[in-house]
């Protein structure tokens, strides 16, 4: 076993939790079930990692099976990444998708193949029609840098790709590698940024909430209540009530999907009623960044206008989040 | 002896005037009492005839439905049906009849394959798809009705163009939106009730696993008539270039072996070829087990 492939995979396992250990290996496939009963995770962490280290010289790890360790140790972790979506198209004529998993394959990596030569390309496959791909960059000159990969999460004969955000020089590169394999036209890259990569598929496909109204339904979702504590009185009865119906309205009923921020490019001119003041004559837009950040950002706003925070309806250029499936704005004056 | 009269006189004096006062609160007292008595008597009095009022009404009413009762039976007895059979005018159990009506009709909906109901903002409509009338997987869309109308949220799965349908048809003719969708869904439904039955049913015809994608309209497989004859499989790649079709367009079959291929088997490579154009597929591998039967079945007798 090469040392660079030791090494890398010395270094993949050290960053997963003992506790963690196991599933991983079981989903990474690559040793025996057998062999695997035989370590003892209750050891020192280097002591496990040198009989793993073992195993897997032993068995001949390559460089290509060190990657699909990767590969699995990020979906166990995929919030640890920062995720951009991007939306292909095709020309209105084209033909019906006949999505061939062995020739996307083949194409996306012969497209990399032919640009830069030494690149380490992985797919993993899983059971809801997804399938994550590992890139590790290198060029015509230089061997692939193992620890600065891109992970791709492509959704077959659907127009949306995932990718973890480190791209800088190789993003078009990228682009072209997936619309020629997946025989889209274009791709462009969405105002939407996430963690919460589950999130990001849910607002994407539209399918953030799966409960939906039956006519055998019992659940009267429109009879909601104030809380009937007979020993609460509530003054504002009927605007808390108004309230609870707009927030129900722009919000649903269903949890919403997990975002960390959103923000607001303003390029406005500033509007005040007030007359004078050193903002309101300036000529060019004022320029503006607002940042909202919470650890979930769409409960929170829709607990504002509940909460007395703010006033409902809320503006809808924080309730348009999931429709539009934006959390970047850019604002202009029309 | 005069200081004590005067004295005696003086709080009498006082006392007289005391004295009658007392006598006439205590007469004042005895008086409301009296009057009190008198009111809770009557009050008690009336209450009373109320009782028996209440009483005889209750067991007129009683009499009046054993009565009834009786003369039901007695009609009954005369026309030979059971008591419950008879027609109850009474409007309660006609309403409930209606509302067990209306709600099987609502529940057979589902077999037209589109039902809706409406929802606070719209309409959510649910769509049944089937397949050689086995009823298959639902699927729900929830349209927001507004100008422009829009998608709330739906579980169409992700890989069906909803998005392109949408943009075609949604705002300009609800109906042909919802038709298109259906047939999408309902042919999907059928390529992927094909594609598992191949898989679960027909599993020992196939030498390699079964290759196929999300909306199932690529398949590839290799199979053998006879598992146990020593030949090369064939391998047939199946295209769905319509998505509303359930029948592929484009079939190939051809033979893996290295050897030149036999009249016979050339045959029947071109017969599996137009086979799989016109049969669905689960029913194409049962024909062929059917033979495979028949032909044991020949070989032993």
């Amino acid at each position: 076993m090469d040392e660079t492939v030791a090494e890398f995979i010395k270094r993949t396992i050290l960053k997963i939790p003992i506790s963690e250990m196991m599933t991983v290996l079981k989903a990474w496939n690559f040793l025996p079930e057998n062999q695997l009963q035989t370590i003892n995770f209750r050891q020192r962490k280097e002591s496990v990692i040198q009989h793993l280290l073992l195993l897997c010289e032993e068995k001949c790890a390559s460089i290509n099976d060190a990657a699909l360790l990767d590969i699995v140790c990020t979906q166990v972790h995929r919030h640890k990444k920062i995720w951009d979506v991007f939306r292909m198209s095709k020309e209105p004529g084209d033909d019906v998708d006949l999505f061939d998993m062995n020739q996307f394959k083949s194409s996306f990596k012969k497209v990399l193949q032919r640009a830069l030569k030494n690149v380490t390309v992985s797919f993993r496959e899983t059971e809801e029609n997804e399938v994550w791909i590992r890139v590790a960059w290198g060029t015509h000159y230089t061997k692939p840098q193992q620890y600065k990969p891109t992970y791709v999460v492509y959704y077959p004969q659907t127009p949306y790709v995932f990718t973890s955000s480190r791209l800088t020089r190789n993003i078009t590169l990228l682009g072209q590698a997936l619309t020629i394999a997946s025989k889209h036209h274009e791709i462009v890259k969405m105002d939407l940024r996430s963690r919460y990569l589950d999130s990001l598929k849910a607002i994407a496909f539209q399918q953030y909430n799966q409960v939906f109204e039956i006519h055998n339904s019992t659940l009267p979702l429109q009879e909601r209540r104030l809380a009937l504590d007979s020993r609460i009185i509530h003054e504002n009865r009927v605007e808390k009530e108004r309230v609870q119906r707009i927030t129900q309205e722009s919000f649903g009923d269903y949890p919403q999907p997990q975002l960390e921020f959103a923000q607001y490019k303003l390029e406005t001119k500033f509007k005040s009623d007030v007359n004078g003041g050193i903002l309101a004559e300036r000529k060019e837009p004022l320029r503006c960044l607002i940042k909202f950040s919470s650890p979930h950002l769409l409960d929170a706003l829709k607990s504002l206008a509940p909460a007395g925070i703010a006033d409902a309806p809320l503006s809808p250029l924080l309730t348009c989040i999931p429709k539009k499936k934006m959390n970047y704005f850019k604002i202009r004056d029309k | 002896m005069e200081p004590a009269n005067t004295l005696r006189r003086d709080r009498d004096k006082g006392g007289v005037l005391a004295h009658l006062e007392r006598l006439e609160t205590r007469v004042n007292r005895s008086h409301k009492q009296s009057e009190e008595l008198q009111r809770a008597q009557a009050a008690e009095n009336a209450l009373g005839t109320k009782i028996h009022k209440l009483r005889y009404l209750r067991d007129k009413l009683r009499a009046e439905v054993k009565h009834r009762q009786v003369s039901r039976k007695v009609k009954a007895s005369i026309a030979n049906v059971e008591p419950d059979q008879i027609v109850d005018t009474s409007g309660k159990e006609v309403l409930e009849r209606k509302l067990e009506n209306v709600k099987a009709t609502l529940q057979a909906y589902r077999f037209t394959g589109i039902s809706a109901k409406l929802t606070s903002r719209g309409v959510c409509v649910c769509i049944n798809t089937a397949f050689e009338g086995n009823l298959l997987e639902s699927y729900f869309v929830d349209l927001v009705i507004q100008k422009p109308l829009w998608i709330h949220q739906h579980s169409v799965p992700i890989f069906i163009p909803l998005e392109e349908i949408a943009a075609k048809y949604l705002q300009t003719d609800i109906q042909h939106f919802l038709f298109s969708l259906c047939e999408y869904l309902n042919a999907y439904s059928g390529r992927k009730y094909q594609a598992d039955r191949l898989q679960s049913d027909f599993a020992a015809f196939l030498t390699g696993p079964l290759q196929r994608n999300s909306l199932c309209n690529l398949l590839s497989f290799t199979y053998k008539l006879d598992p146990r004859d020593q030949s090369s499989p064939f391998c047939a790649r199946l295209l769905y270039k319509d998505l509303t079709t359930t029948l592929p367009a484009d079939v190939t079959v051809t033979y893996q072996g290295t050897e030149a291929l036999s009249t016979s088997m050339e045959e029947q490579r071109a017969s599996h070829e137009t086979l799989f154009c016109t049969k669905p597929l689960h029913q194409v591998f049962a024909s062929f087990a059917r033979k495979g039967e028949e032909l044991d079945t020949s070989l032993a007798s």
